[in-house]
């Protein structure tokens, strides 16, 4: 095997990494602050928001990622009457659906981060004269970051593999390009190149989180 | 005129009553043990005179400010401005644990806008300083004993200058040999004049430092008294069992 093949194919496949790498960032730039206020909306007092927060957070944690993507991309432009308004560009319907799903499995890690919190914290500030809200972001949110950091580095290496679901509605990405070099070349090197590409992307974003669970540390 | 004052206050969890119709005073420069078994509402007396407890009836006064009087809470502005004048020290220190020694004791005057920057800094290290904590100012409560951590507790109730200093049993988690260092800095208040109400199990510190002692057994005062005559000649039956089998431990 040549290096010239080996150049030949990965250059498509970085080129495919770009969308994986680019999906990446933006479900979970967007997806974690909407997780987290999904959690606020939750804990509200306003009962029918908070029910109704519930009902979406079953919903996307109750299907499977690939229906929520195949219905947004090719489910949402079939209904009648308004369906033609909905037909969004692949990838942004795609990212649309990355960050609908990936907000709701935040919000249950940052309740989680909230569960954990000593109600003694809530006491002391309560007695120091500290407000409500005061009270949520000087002492309440800092801690329940830091708490749900090693389940948010989780989730997000698990939304690098996903990003791999692309693949189904047709959104060239890095197994895109994997699979049609192994197709039209009969050879394995491709998928062993995704699975290697795959595995530089995880490890840094790893060692990040390891970082940032060091820096933030408090216990 | 007492500093604080508690008439027939009433608490219940579903049937279990917790507190029925108790009544004290605390005046000027008290120190008060409240001492009695656990379960016969101690903690949750004290904690109601800060709201952290919701009570069912009562009064509660400070400085003749009522918190809730007969039963009926003050306006949230209005409780929050009376029970700041109290200070409260609990069992297991509650520090804020991503902060460090002196954020824990400068985020509320800080947020509350209490005085400028400086000043508060001045405070807060004279404080540390007064519990013997000058050196840890920039460390993780996380790197601190139970005493240590107990004591920057204290430093940072003071930091609002409160008139009564209330403690929920300040030394029940630490250990024996840690229990010392945090008597020794009430006694220091105690010295100073600060009023205090402690929750305790420690009978020395109480015939040492207060000068009056309070027995609750079943949500009522049993006995109240000098803390030397209560804990050394108890009149009522239920004192006397309950002193016979703590120091009989």
């Amino acid at each position: 095997m040549s290096i010239d093949y080996f150049v030949s194919i990965l250059i498509p496949m970085l080129e495919g990494a770009r969308a994986t790498v680019l999906l990446f960032l933006i479900a979970i730039i967007v997806s974690i602050p909407l997780g987290f206020l999904l959690t606020l909306i939750v804990r509200s007092s306003i009962k029918p928001l908070a029910y109704l927060a519930n009902a979406y957070i079953y919903l996307m944690r109750g299907t499977p990622l690939l229906l929520q993507l195949l219905f947004i991309v090719f489910g949402l432009p079939l209904i009648p009457v308004v369906g033609e308004y909905l037909v969004l560009d692949r990838f942004t319907a795609a990212c649309l659906g990355f960050i609908l799903n990936y907000a709701a499995y935040f919000a249950e890690i940052f309740r989680g981060g909230l569960l954990a919190i000593d109600k003694g914290q809530f006491e002391a500030a309560k007695v120091l004269g500290l407000n409500r809200w005061q009270t949520m972001r000087k002492i309440v949110f800092p801690q329940m970051f830091r708490i749900a950091l090693p389940a948010v580095a989780n989730e997000s290496v698990t939304l690098v593999k996903d990003t791999a679901l692309l693949y189904a509605v047709a959104v060239p990405e890095l197994l895109h390009f994997a699979q049609t070099a192994v197709n039209r070349d009969f050879t394995i090197t491709p998928f062993l190149l995704a699975g290697v590409i795959y595995l530089i992307i995880t490890l840094f974003l790893t060692l990040f989180f390891k970082w940032l669970e060091r820096r933030l540390r408090f216990d | 005129m007492p500093i604080l004052k508690v008439e027939n206050i009433k608490k219940s969890f579903g049937p279990l009553e917790v507190l029925k119709q108790i009544s004290f005073e605390v005046n000027k420069n008290d120190v008060i043990a409240v001492i009695g078994p656990s379960g016969s509402g101690k903690s949750t007396m004290l904690r109601s005179l800060v709201h952290l407890e919701e009570l069912d009836g009562g009064s509660i006064s400070v400085n003749g400010n009522y918190i809730v009087k007969d039963g009926i809470y003050s306006k949230p502005q209005q409780l929050k401005e009376i029970t700041s004048e109290m200070g409260m020290v609990f069992q297991h220190f509650n520090l804020f644990p991503h902060l460090t020694v002196v954020e824990n004791l400068e985020l509320a005057p800080k947020l509350l806008k209490k005085g400028s920057a400086e000043q508060t800094r001045e405070l807060s290290m004279e404080l540390l300083s007064k519990v013997g904590l000058s050196d840890k100012a920039d460390v993780l409560p996380s790197k601190l004993s139970g005493g240590q951590k107990q004591r920057v507790a204290i430093a940072r109730a003071l930091m609002r200058k409160p008139e009564v200093l209330l403690f929920d049993e300040p030394t029940s988690a630490l250990d024996p040999e840690l229990t010392g260092e945090v008597l020794r800095v009430m006694k220091d208040l105690a010295q100073e004049d600060m009023t205090m109400v402690v929750v305790t199990h420690e009978m020395e510190f109480a015939k040492e430092v207060a000068n009056k002692a309070i027995f609750m057994d079943k949500g009522e005062i049993v006995e109240s008294g000098s803390p030397v005559d209560l804990l050394n000649n108890p009149q009522m039956e239920r004192t006397k069992a309950f002193l016979y089998r703590t120091l009989s431990k």
